[in-house]
């Protein structure tokens, strides 16, 4: 399981460098650019249950909101709360075939969205026309860019998830 | 002991949402600060690491698509002695390269202000905030509400202003930002307004209380009034794309795209502007006359 710690821990900073680097614009569809963090962290709840997915979700969150302009804890809350219910969605529950890892990421992606924007408005600022601009078209991009990223997630987790015989 | 471990799911999301809770509760004080410190402080060398890396990656691809090109001169070169034209192609990027980077010396010049230059190394990760991370902080003489500038091919204009400062980066409010508000006038009527980032359309700014009584054609160019004593006057900021005029209203509103593109810009002048400088020095000349 450390092996599993270590790799998670990459694929994270991995991912969160990435997206926060100025050349991952260039990328950007319909002025939104794709959570990668958040596509690995529901990745982890899914297939290694809510805690692991939680806990993911609250240390990268911290990183995020740390490096975002955002208060400490806008990005993390949803990401948790999103992490703890998809590891009920699990592997155990839904077998990962594409349309519905599609369909878990486009639905956890709008959640997030629609958590997001209400933590910004009680705790910060924001307009409710964020959920056309903002939440909708991150949440397909989001849907389109997961698969691949699940096909590669699983052959790096393979020799874990062949334990769990997944 | 027992029970949060046989709950640690229950118990560890129960932690986890009242720190959060509490964090966005408490914005900006000392606890959230020093988290956010220590936080950005582990990530910025992973950050400037990938930056430093990728250029060195840039550099070194570069260097072996010189060699394949060498090596195909030298061949054509032995075998006929006759073709230059890869060579004078090769002049030709490198003639072009050199001079774009003597337009970014002069760039330096340009800005008419003292000025520190520096490149951006990160964004804000999420699409809710636009923020810009540069490589120069209080090291290098930087202070919060210092203007920014970056050019657009030859035209110089506002890129925001610092937020952020730590040792070594620096974090900037670009003009799109809603949270960035500027006092700025039409260039041509010199009819003044106050520039904000659009929250409806992302990318672009827009201008309130502009008199209705003004007509305003496309395209005319935006530039700082002055006021507010974050921007020096005259700096360029976008042009205007759209007018909205609703009965409603007593004034009219004017949507600004911005001449320099928040996803596309990557170098940046922080122009050692301190706010309201001009107004400190008014007033201690005013008292050493008294």
């Amino acid at each position: 399981m450390i092996l599993v710690y270590i790799l998670s821990a990459v694929i994270l900073a991995v991912s969160l460098i990435l997206q926060s680097h100025p050349s991952f614009d260039a990328i950007r569809f319909a002025g939104v650019k794709p959570d990668l963090s958040f596509i690995a962290i529901i990745y982890f709840s899914y297939s290694f249950g809510s805690f692991y997915g939680q806990t993911c979700a609250f240390i990268t969150g911290i990183f995020q909101d740390a490096n975002s302009n955002s208060p400490l804890g806008l990005m993390t809350l949803p990401k948790v709360l999103i992490a703890f219910f998809a590891g009920f969605v699990g592997r155990s529950v839904f077998q990962g075939s594409s349309f519905t890892i599609i369909l878990i990421i486009f639905v956890a992606s709008l959640l997030k969205g629609g958590l997001t924007l209400i933590f910004a408005l009680i705790f910060n600022d924001a307009s409710v026309a964020s959920l056309l601009h903002i939440v909708l078209p991150e949440s397909v991009y989001n849907a389109v860019i997961a698969m691949p990223l699940f096909f590669i997630y699983d052959k790096i987790f393979e020799f874990e998830l062949s334990k769990e015989r997944y | 002991m027992d029970f949060f471990i046989r709950n640690k799911t229950g118990a560890s999301l129960v932690f986890y949402i009242l720190f959060c809770i509490i964090s966005m509760s408490l914005q900006s004080t000392s606890f959230t600060l020093s988290i956010e410190g220590v936080a950005s402080a582990f990530m910025t060398p992973f950050q400037k690491l990938y930056w430093y890396s990728q250029n060195n990656v840039r550099k070194i691809w570069a260097g072996f698509t010189d060699l394949n090109t060498l090596n195909e001169e030298l061949r054509l070169t032995r075998e006929k002695l006759q073709s230059y034209e890869r060579t004078a192609e090769d002049l030709t990027e490198i003639k072009s390269e050199n001079e774009k980077l003597r337009r970014l010396l002069n760039f330096g010049d340009k800005v008419g202000y003292d000025n520190v230059p520096a490149m951006v190394i990160s964004k804000d990760p999420d699409n809710w905030f636009r923020t810009i991370i540069i490589n120069r902080g209080s090291n290098d003489g930087i202070k919060i509400n210092m203007p920014v500038v970056a050019f657009n091919a030859d035209e110089k204009a506002v890129v925001g202003k610092v937020i952020e400062v730590r040792g070594s980066v620096s974090r900037i409010l670009p003009v799109i930002s809603s949270d960035l508000k500027i006092g700025v006038m039409l260039q041509d009527s010199r009819s003044p307004g106050l520039m904000q980032g659009s929250s409806s359309r992302p990318g672009l700014a827009q201008i309130d209380y502009l008199s209705k009584s003004v007509q305003i054609p496309s395209n005319v160019y935006v530039v700082t009034s002055g006021q507010g004593g974050v921007f020096p006057q005259g700096l360029l900021v976008g042009r205007v794309s759209q007018t909205v005029v609703t009965k409603s209203s007593a004034f009219q509103r004017a949507i600004v795209t911005p001449i320099i593109d928040y996803n596309k810009v990557e170098e940046v002048y922080v122009i050692k502007y301190v706010p309201g400088q001009e107004l400190v020095e008014l007033t201690q000349k005013e008292e050493q006359k008294k």
